[in-house]
């Protein structure tokens, strides 16, 4: 399995936040292709979320400041959308999906498991830092419900045997 | 200049203007919540929905420019009235409707909105709980906010003004959908140099004036028109009040000066006029202060004052030019004394005015412009020191506030040289020199016009007479702020305004031309005889009546 873990940089490194030249780089090479700097906020949001894993007061206020923008009104962006973590994620971030398709699939199951096993529930993460669940809605692979995404992998048609084999799996690696 | 038929009337307006302000031209009340004259139209609250004829969905009134021959259907529209109501109920849906201890109500453009239009009749389809916020419903947002997540509307009003207005883009929407609450970056406090406005503008109790919370309720308040005392911009005020006390300033739409704005400096101000530290007129007698009454004031003040072997005036930038005039007319040229406006030049302020552009105060006084426009000599700290050294003589101080440095020990010591005639209202160490001091009641209590930094002429109406008793704080003062406040029971008291003082003492001493019985007359005799306010007519100087303040400020929200 090719997924690879999260890595987020820690609050205390990123409480004031510099972009370094390569960061830059592709910031630059962003701005040219939006019509207006506003307009590049979740790109830019998303290289960063790249780089630190995660989004800081400290990062939006660097692209705030970027960007000319209020940091408020990034924080409002950021805030708006699920996918930006404002705090520092686990190393393997589980998204289940709870519509319809993979929830008549075996994904409610998938769900029950998954709390029970790791000991946490939706929104939560395990103590170690491992896992972090997060419940979602429809992931657009009904085809292949039930789906649970791993950071950016997703895993289709699981049942409970192939799911803890893939925990195992991310267990073991460490 | 289009010209469109609203509920059968027809007006005509100016090119671009929106359905809700064409509707107000014609006297009919499109509702709105997101709408603010001076902010940019987002169409986004969904109640002012109108039906235009020849247009087969419903438009919304503030974002639809009038246009040439328009037939715009509001009141009369069933199908609007329909829109209407399905829009208060996903409104009221999850809205706590806890007016009755919602410091908002009187002036709460959702309740107004439900009580009138709806004839408060409310039905929902909703079978969950509401949305709640918890630990949002009163939380202090910044120094001045207070935030009730719970009772807002998402209109984004206090999110255009933070980043259209006072530019500190520091309000933000945060998380989405039903969710969507009202915040500052990582929850920083509300730091703005106008947030009170926020507050206004915010339609509902979801932002409130701390300072202003459970004071008063707002049906109570009279508003008289005022101008700001502050600075020398002179921002356009309602002084709100109940029975001789002050409770807060409200900003008065004037689109040259202030648009709707206020800020939080001046704002705050309201409650220093409630200060009364000299009730009646005193003499000093062997060392001590005795009460006299203005009865005795006159005739012994005027024998002594022409009896003066030389005579300094000490005016201030504070004083109407009314004040002003009389001041330079009697001192100055009946009495041949010598006489100038301190001018302290105080914090910078700035005030965006209704095109958006920023104004900026020249100096911490309502009325400098207007004693420069009279050709008074005015002065700094050091000039105004310099000039109470000079020759030993009859000293009159018409405001001791003129200026800071008067309270300074260079200050109080030449004054202690020789006679000294105060007139004052707040605490000031001037006083314990004084032979007379006299009390002047605050602008509240007083009529006239000051000049603004813009160079308009503008007038302030008195809001009511001088309080005659104070209490000590304890009972029921505003805040730690305001020592005394006004007793409303009780006759008025003895604080005159200077105007009247001097028209008195003009009387006593035989100048004629002088004697005059009203700000109006003063203003008159300055338009005939002043070149600088040739022309300018009291009348025409702005609507001065009193207005219930809730029904007027709908206007501003
Ligand atoms: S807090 Fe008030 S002004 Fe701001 S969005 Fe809510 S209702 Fe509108
Ligand atoms: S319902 Fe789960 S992916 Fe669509
Ligand atoms: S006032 Fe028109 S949509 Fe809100």
């Amino acid at each position: 399995m090719s997924t690879r873990p999260l890595v987020a940089a820690r609050p205390e490194t990123i409480a004031e936040v510099t972009f370094d030249a390569t960061l830059e780089e592709r910031i630059v090479d962003l701005l040219r292709r939006y019509p207006t700097r506003r307009a590049a906020i979740l790109p830019v949001l998303w290289l960063c979320q790249e780089r630190y894993g995660w989004i800081s007061p400290g990062v939006i206020r660097a692209v705030a400041q970027r960007l000319g923008e209020s940091p408020a009104f990034v924080e409002g962006v950021v805030s708006f959308y699920t996918m930006y973590y404002t705090r520092p994620p686990a190393r393997y971030v589980l998204q289940v999906c709870t519509t319809l398709s993979c929830a008549y699939c075996g994904g409610k199951e998938l769900v029950e498991h998954l709390k029970g096993r790791l000991g946490i529930s939706f929104g939560e993460k395990t103590p170690d830092g491992e896992f972090q669940l997060i419940g979602v809605q429809c992931l657009g692979a009904c085809g292949g419900a039930p789906v649970v995404q791993i950071n950016d992998d997703y895993f289709e048609q699981l049942d409970i045997k192939r799911l803890d084999g893939l925990l195992d799996e991310l267990t073991g690696r460490r | 200049m289009p010209k469109l038929t609203i509920d059968g009337r027809t007006v005509e307006v100016a090119a671009g203007t929106n359905l809700i302000e064409a509707a107000r031209a014609a006297g009919i009340e499109i509702p709105f919540f997101c709408y603010h004259p001076y902010l940019t139209v987002v169409g986004q609250c969904r109640i002012c929905m109108v039906e235009i004829q020849g247009q087969p969905r419903l438009a919304v009134a503030c974002a639809t420019p009038a246009a040439e021959g328009m037939v715009v259907k509001s009141e009369t529209s069933e199908r609007a009235r329909e829109a209407r109501e399905a829009v208060m109920e996903f409104l009221l849906a999850n809205h706590p409707l806890d007016c009755p201890v919602c410091d908002q109500a009187g002036e709460c453009l959702l309740q107004d909105h439900s009580m009138e239009e709806q004839r408060a009749t409310f039905t929902t389809h909703m079978t969950e709980t509401r949305r709640t916020f918890p630990g949002y419903e009163s939380r202090l947002i910044g120094p001045h906010v207070i935030q009730n997540q719970n009772r807002c509307i998402h209109c984004s009003r206090c999110i255009r003004f933070t980043q259209e207005i006072s530019e500190t883009s520091a309000l933000t929407y945060k998380s989405r959908s039903n969710s969507t609450f009202i915040d500052t970056f990582d929850g920083k406090p509300f730091e703005d140099p106008m947030s009170g406005c926020a507050a206004d503008v915010c339609p509902v109790g979801a932002l409130t004036v701390r300072g202003f919370r459970f004071r008063k309720r707002a049906w109570k308040l009279r508003s008289t028109p005022s101008i700001c005392p502050g600075c020398s911009i002179g921002c356009n005020i309602f002084i709100e009040h109940h029975e001789r006390v002050v409770y807060r300033f409200s900003p008065r739409e004037n689109p040259g000066v202030n648009a709707t704005w206020l800020c939080d400096y001046g704002r705050f101000l309201a409650e220093s006029l409630n200060e009364q530290a000299y009730l009646h007129p005193q003499r000093r007698v062997s060392g001590q202060l005795a009460r006299a009454t203005w009865g005795e004031v006159f005739p012994a003040l005027s024998t002594e004052l022409k009896a003066a072997r030389s005579l300094r005036v000490v005016a201030s930038a504070n004083l109407s030019n009314e004040e002003l005039y009389l001041a330079r007319e009697l001192f100055g040229r009946h009495l041949k004394g010598e006489i100038v406006v301190p001018v302290f030049p105080g914090e910078p302020r700035r005030m965006k005015n209704g095109k958006r552009e920023w104004l900026t105060s020249t100096d911490a006084h309502p009325n400098s412009h207007g004693a420069r426009r009279l050709g008074m000599a005015t002065v700094d700290g050091e000039g105004l020191v310099r000039f109470l050294r000079g020759a030993a003589g009859t000293t009159v101080i018409l405001d001791p506030s003129a200026h800071p440095s008067l309270a300074s020990e260079e200050a109080l010591q030449a004054l202690g040289r020789g006679p000294l005639v105060a007139f004052a209202r707040a605490k000031h160490p001037v006083a314990d020199l004084a032979g007379w001091l006299l009390p002047t009641p605050s602008l509240a209590s007083n009529e006239g016009t000051f000049v603004s930094s813009t160079g308009s002429v503008q007038r302030f109406a008195p809001a009511f007479a001088p309080p005659g008793t104070v209490h000590r704080t304890a009972t029921g003062a505003m805040s730690p702020t305001c020592p005394t406040i006004a007793s409303p029971w009780g006759p008025p008291g003895e604080a005159r305004p200077l105007w009247v003082v001097l028209s008195s003492l003009a009387r006593e001493m035989g100048v004629a031309t002088l004697d005059l019985s009203s700000p109006a007359d003063i203003f008159a005799l300055m338009a005939r005889t002043e070149e600088s306010f040739a022309g300018v007519d009291w009348e025409e100087l702005g609507v001065q009546r009193e207005q219930r303040s809730y029904r007027e400020r709908q206007h501003v929200g």
